[in-house]
């Protein structure tokens, strides 16, 4: 074998390597798990200069047009609250208590972060949805069956996530998002 | 016989590591291009599209929001600075976001730092003049994206929002003598 043979073999080999490590790594969801706060995973330098370009090219697949922290900041859960997968099949009681922001909703996505089609055509349950308690707790579910109360329909989805929005967060949230009381995700139970 | 292949693998990791770096550097300007083209299909250049609300069947862009209406403008600055005069939307959150090519926001201004006003903006790059009475924002390229979020507390709402957020203008600045 001659050494231009060589060359050519390790550098195409490179070439489709190092392009698929960081279509990989880019495809790998909203967040690059710098900041996680339970099943929730966010980043600080969302849309600024600030952000490294792994984090801009995940920004850009998965959620083009984000806002910086000090106007919005995002939580995405892919996960329950014990670790395991969010799974379309299943239902899930989500609860929480004030959260410290001027605005919040969770919407539900599959894949890079599409709405689900769904019978009731609902996609998110914005803070004006749920009524708080007296101690400002609230609660909805999350199920592919019609539930009582307030239902965020998983649709057909098989695997999805959650995005929490949080607008205008406060000084805290921003600087300190790991420490933020954020929603907890309880699994019910399977189909 | 391995001899032979050592320069041959160092040379193959150098260009994986360029090859991953320049796959992270293009992504954003890629996607950003072909948001800017599937959303400048509904409006020319320098005009605001004033799209629905996104549901299952419509979804301009990954990760919308179901709960805001959205006006995007596609802006071009070759031809000299482009205004914004973004209307205000009394009693609820609304803003006015500034992207470039790259992704990375140049500008946010909200009903939080209008104190309820509109907000005038001038997007402009290195040289150009804004004129009186708008805040200027630099842009390191000239392509780029502007968006309008409004809250909506619930879908009923959206017509009342609408014939508002119509009155919000982006242009060309008009050329002086």
């Amino acid at each position: 074998m001659k050494a231009w043979h060589r060359y050519a073999i390790t550098i195409a080999l490179a070439l489709v390597g190092g392009t698929a490590f960081a279509v990989h790594q880019v495809r790998g969801g909203l967040s690059d798990g710098r900041v996680s706060n339970g099943p929730w995973e966010t980043g600080k330098s969302f849309g600024t200069v600030d952000a490294s370009s792994l984090t801009r090219a995940k920004v850009a697949l998965s959620g083009l047009l984000a806002l910086p922290a000090k106007e919005a900041m995002y939580f995405t859960a892919t996960r329950d609250s014990d670790g395991r997968a969010l799974d379309g099949r299943c239902t899930y009681d989500v609860r929480g208590g004030k959260l410290d922001g001027r605005w919040w909703s969770v919407t539900l996505y599959e894949g890079e972060g599409w709405l689900v089609k769904n019978a009731a055509n609902r996609w998110s349950v914005p803070a004006s949805a749920v009524t708080a308690d007296a101690q400002g707790r609230w609660a909805f579910t999350v199920s592919p069956e019609m539930q009582a109360g307030i239902w965020l329909p998983t649709g057909s989805a098989k695997a999805f996530d959650l995005t929490l929005r949080l607008y205008h967060p406060s000084s805290d949230v921003i600087g300190h998002p790991e420490k933020a009381k954020l929603p907890v995700i309880e699994r019910k139970g399977c189909a | 016989m391995m001899r032979r292949w050592i320069y041959p693998i160092l040379a193959g990791g150098i260009v994986a590591l360029g090859a991953y770096q320049a796959t992270l550097l293009a992504t954003p300007y890629a996607l950003m291009s072909a948001a800017m083209t599937k959303i400048g299909a509904q409006a020319p250049a320098n005009r605001f599209a004033f799209s629905p609300m996104a549901t299952v069947d419509n979804q301009p862009i990954v990760r919308p929001s179901p709960d805001l209406s959205y006006s995007t403008c596609v802006f071009d600055l070759t031809k000299g600075p482009v205004l914004l005069d973004v209307a205000p939307v009394p009693g609820r959150y609304w803003s006015v976001s500034i992207f470039d090519a790259r992704t990375d926001v140049a500008a946010v201004r909200s009903d939080r730092d209008t104190r309820g006003g509109p907000a005038r903006l001038a997007l402009m790059r290195q040289g150009q003049k804004a004129p009186s009475g708008y805040e200027p924002v630099l842009l390191g390229y000239d392509r780029g994206l502007a968006l309008i979020r409004i809250l909506l507390a619930n879908p009923s709402e959206f017509p009342v929002v609408d014939a508002i957020r119509r009155k919000s203008t982006c242009k060309q600045r008009p050329a002086t003598n």
